[in-house]
């Protein structure tokens, strides 16, 4: 009993202010949690557009789950592009999320293919921390150019090489070697298991 | 009774004063390096981290002055890294909701002001010791310190390295068959580490010495 007692003399200060900090941050979450999804919304589809510039929208087509390297399960959310949006046989291209871990945190894409899904149409980082100056290059055009149209197999990290080039050969960022692998890593096994699944499912 | 209230209000001025020369925390006390070094490839994100940390700053020195007499010695700390942490995360939140672009040029640098020196040493040398006016006097003073340093080393850089500060553009570019050819290397760290030191050279410079012995 006496170390019970103890325990709230001492700290009785810290697990008040913890609750009243935690509240804090509950009420701010609550009430700028719409208005921060909204924006994650409006990039993602602005991210969609850049990538499929034909493509006048981006309806949700298919929520399909997928398993990490590490076994870890991944809800992906397939978007189809179409030129038509009344039209949905004007299928341009198909885009979908993936995300995975990168040098100093998860780095989170959005990745766009034909309509076939046989060439990636280019991908777009969504979310990532990577290190400023070195990592965080993966959002350059000159590293993300690589992948416009390269074949949907799986792509290869070269550390050198032409990198105007379009082939299944990505020259790794120079200082970067960690995150262009993880990049590769998240694009390979996405693209995958998400091309599988939506040859089961009937839509290609 | 009026000399007491002169004492005061000269307190006052020096604690609001301090942290914009004296004890400035970036070109003084070099606290706080990781933004300073970070952020400040323009001037736009410095200002913004600048802001971020003020707000923090404020916050965190008026909680802690408040609740300075209950603290319990040996678990201060934990509670200093518990109300920062606290504002911090709210700082995010609203960075991430009403200016999402900058939000995502800091980067990690938002969450990081969590561990950085300056605030937790104004609660621990400031805000634990003092009353409220004095705290809320030293938290604007080394919140503006910190932000005009920033800004000062954000503009050299900026100017460097696009020919422009807050993105409106002063030279003429070489590329646009002007005269100012960019440096490149200003917006990378190498630059920011080469600014830095410039500048605190200059401020060292112009820092009278003290007498030997």
């Amino acid at each position: 009993m006496s170390k019970i007692k103890y325990f709230i003399q001492q700290s009785w200060l810290l697990l008040i202010a913890a609750f009243c900090f935690g509240l804090l941050i509950a009420v701010a979450s609550a009430a700028w949690s719409p208005r921060i999804e909204a924006n994650r919304i409006k990039k993602l589809n602005d991210l969609m557009q850049g990538l499929l510039p034909n493509a006048n929208s981006f309806p949700m087509e298919t929520k399909v789950t997928i398993k990490s390297a590490k076994g870890k399960k991944t809800e992906v959310t397939i978007y189809k592009a179409l030129s038509d949006p009344n039209n949905a046989n004007t299928c341009i291209g198909w885009a979908f999320n993936a995300s995975g871990p990168g040098f100093a945190d998860k780095i989170e894409l959005v990745i766009a293919v034909d309509k076939n899904f046989e060439n990636f149409a280019g991908f777009a980082v969504l979310t990532s921390n990577e290190t400023p100056g070195f990592g965080d290059q993966i959002k350059l055009p000159y590293y993300q150019h690589q992948y416009k149209k390269a074949p949907v197999t799986h792509l290869e990290l070269v550390k050198t090489g032409d990198d105007k080039r379009i082939d299944a050969e990505i020259v790794a960022i120079s200082g970067a070697t960690v995150s262009s692998e993880a990049v590769i890593k998240i694009v390979n096994n996405t693209a995958a298991q998400v091309k599988k699944q939506m040859k089961e499912k009937g839509l290609l | 009774m009026p000399d007491e209230s002169k004492k005061s209000s000269a307190i006052y001025e020096q604690t609001l004063l301090a942290g914009l020369w004296r004890e400035n925390p970036v070109f003084r006390l070099l606290l706080g390096m990781c933004p300073t070094l970070a952020v400040t490839a323009a001037v736009k994100p410095a200002l913004t981290m600048g802001l971020t940390v003020i707000f923090v700053l404020l916050c965190s020195n008026i909680v802690v002055s408040l609740m300075r007499n209950l603290l319990k010695p040996h678990l201060r700390i934990l509670m200093f890294t518990l109300t920062i942490a606290t504002f911090v995360t709210i700082a995010d939140l609203f960075l991430k909701a009403f200016s999402p672009e900058m939000s995502a040029t800091l980067g990690p640098y938002v969450p990081l002001i969590i561990v950085n020196c300056i605030i937790i040493c104004r609660a621990e040398t400031c805000a634990s010791k003092n009353g409220l006016v004095i705290s809320i006097l030293d938290a604007l003073g080394m919140g503006a310190g910190f932000t005009v340093s920033l800004c000062i080393l954000a503009a050299v850089r900026e100017i460097l390295s696009t020919g422009a500060v807050f993105e409106i553009q002063l030279f003429p570019l070489a590329s646009q068959s002007g005269w100012f050819v960019p440096s490149a290397a200003m917006r990378m760290p190498v630059g920011a580490f080469i600014t830095l030191g410039l500048l605190l050279a200059l401020v060292n410079c112009t820092t009278p010495k003290k007498a030997k012995g």
